[in-house]
């Protein structure tokens, strides 16, 4: 009655997704990013330990979502654009520097790309902030969350994120989004990645899957 | 062999005179010591330093917007010696070029390749009949992860060299032969003994005692890679500690 299954398996012919989970929230002095660590190429997990959470300069990082290799390239396009710019300004660039370059590729491109970063860093003029650049447009939020698993926590983040947390708060309300948000999306998992950004620069964790907390399937 | 066979344009655009010369790039070399200063450079055992002269010419600039030390990747810097104009168009080249390997080949380029590629755009430069050669010289520093450190040139004929110590500038030639003569018996270079080292060349063959406000030290170590210039304050210590040795 169906149609019969190609000789090929599907997989081989998929395009490659970091079907995902991002979270990217500011706090007083800083920023925290978040991220899983799934690679799909359609039901098949083709790698289950990759970093999404890639720098774009010292304390600028941006969450990669949407196709790899998009995403990929146009967080080494930007890292190569903040290079030269940061060296002739003579000083760290401003996060919305970088999230306007990640926005105008994305912005330019927009028919032939498929990707969302989001971008969130430290400066010394405004401090911690993040930006999405969803589709091409430019917007600061307080936080942000992005991937195919980021429509199972909307519910969750909104009631639960407040204003003026802490950086310890933070970190714990970016873990607890990523850890639900991996338990339901299919296309997210492994393990969360983590990184903070205040003045003093940027601090990199990997948390493994059993140290993550558990919810109601304790 | 005839003299009338370039009809004397061998003086006005880059190509060869009779003799083999090229002129204009001789001109670039006279326009270099024509800004009237002079930089050293001295390779030490852990460090590289760089020390030029701060001259501001009027007394309405703000002294504070002029430098001849720039940074062209966090971990390369360089002084340049020559005409501003030219200086700041080479350097924006070397940061961009620099910017483009790291991004090309996925690490970031080593002074002695930085060094290689602005000597060879600089060699086009004398071959092309439209385009006149830049009138001033690079030296430039960083602390190499395998070779430690690192001192070279790359001047408008598109030769470049790694160096013990060298001079460039007006007074090139003088702080050339100081260099050597300090060097001969190669003394051990601290980075407190290089950077004084460096302002005492200076010192001797300007004839002047310089205030911290009259110099400016580029250095790179292996406890701080970093490509930094030294402020006023640090300056002062290494004169003081000049001048209560002499």
């Amino acid at each position: 009655m169906l149609g019969e299954s190609s000789i090929q398996p599907e997989w081989l012919s998929e395009e490659v997704k970091t079907g995902t989970t991002i979270i990217a929230i500011g706090y007083e002095g800083g920023v925290v990013l978040g991220s899983d660590s799934r690679v799909s190429a359609g039901a098949s997990v083709v790698n289950r330990v990759m970093n999404k959470l890639s720098p774009l300069h010292d304390k600028i990082y941006c969450a990669l979502s949407g196709s790899a290799a998009d995403a990929q390239t146009i967080a080494e396009i930007v890292n190569y654009q903040l290079d030269v710019h940061s060296i002739e300004v003579g000083e760290d660039p401003l996060v919305r520097s970088a999230a306007t370059l990640v926005k105008n590729i994305s912005y330019k491109y927009k028919e032939e790309l498929s990707a969302h970063l989001i971008v969130a860093g430290w400066d010394r003029r405004a401090g911690g902030q993040v930006y999405v650049t969803l589709d091409g447009l430019l917007s600061m939020q307080p936080f942000a969350v992005g991937g195919s698993g980021s429509s199972y926590i909307y519910g969750f983040v909104d009631a639960e994120y407040r204003k003026g947390m802490t950086k310890k708060e933070s970190q714990e309300f970016v873990v607890n989004a990523l850890t639900l948000a991996m338990g339901r999306d299919g296309s997210s998992g492994g393990v969360a990645y983590l990184v903070t950004i205040d003045q003093e620069g940027a601090v990199e964790r990997c948390i493994p899957g059993n140290e993550l907390p558990t919810f109601f399937d304790q | 062999m005839s003299r009338g066979a370039n009809a004397g344009f061998d003086r006005h655009i880059t190509i060869f005179s009779p003799e083999g010369r090229l002129y204009q790039v001789e001109y670039a070399f006279k326009a270099i010591a024509q800004s009237g200063l002079t930089s050293v450079g001295i390779r030490g055992t852990d460090c590289t330093v760089i020390v030029t002269q701060k001259k501001v010419p009027d007394k309405l600039l703000d002294a504070s917007t002029i430098t001849n030390m720039f940074r062209l990747t966090p971990r390369i810097g360089c002084v340049m010696t020559g005409h501003y104009a030219d200086s700041r168009s080479q350097v924006h080249r070397a940061r961009i070029e620099a910017a483009e390997w790291k991004y090309k080949f996925g690490y970031e380029i080593t002074a002695d390749m930085l060094c290689r590629r602005m000597a060879d755009i600089s060699q086009v430069y004398t071959q092309n009949a439209e385009m006149r050669p830049l009138g001033c010289c690079m030296i430039l520093v960083a602390i190499d992860p395998q070779l430690g450190p690192l001192l070279y040139k790359c001047d408008p004929a598109g030769y470049f060299c790694g160096f013990r110590a060298t001079a460039v500038g007006a007074k090139q030639t003088e702080a050339n032969s100081y260099l050597e003569k300090k060097l001969k018996k190669r003394p051990e270079l601290t980075f407190d003994r290089t950077v004084e080292m460096a302002i005492s060349c200076l010192s001797s063959v300007l004839s002047l005692d310089f205030k911290s406000s009259e110099l400016e030290v580029g250095v790179v170590s292996k406890e701080n890679p970093k490509f930094r210039t030294l402020t006023a304050e640090e300056i002062e210590v290494h004169l003081v500690a000049i001048a209560e040795r002499e």
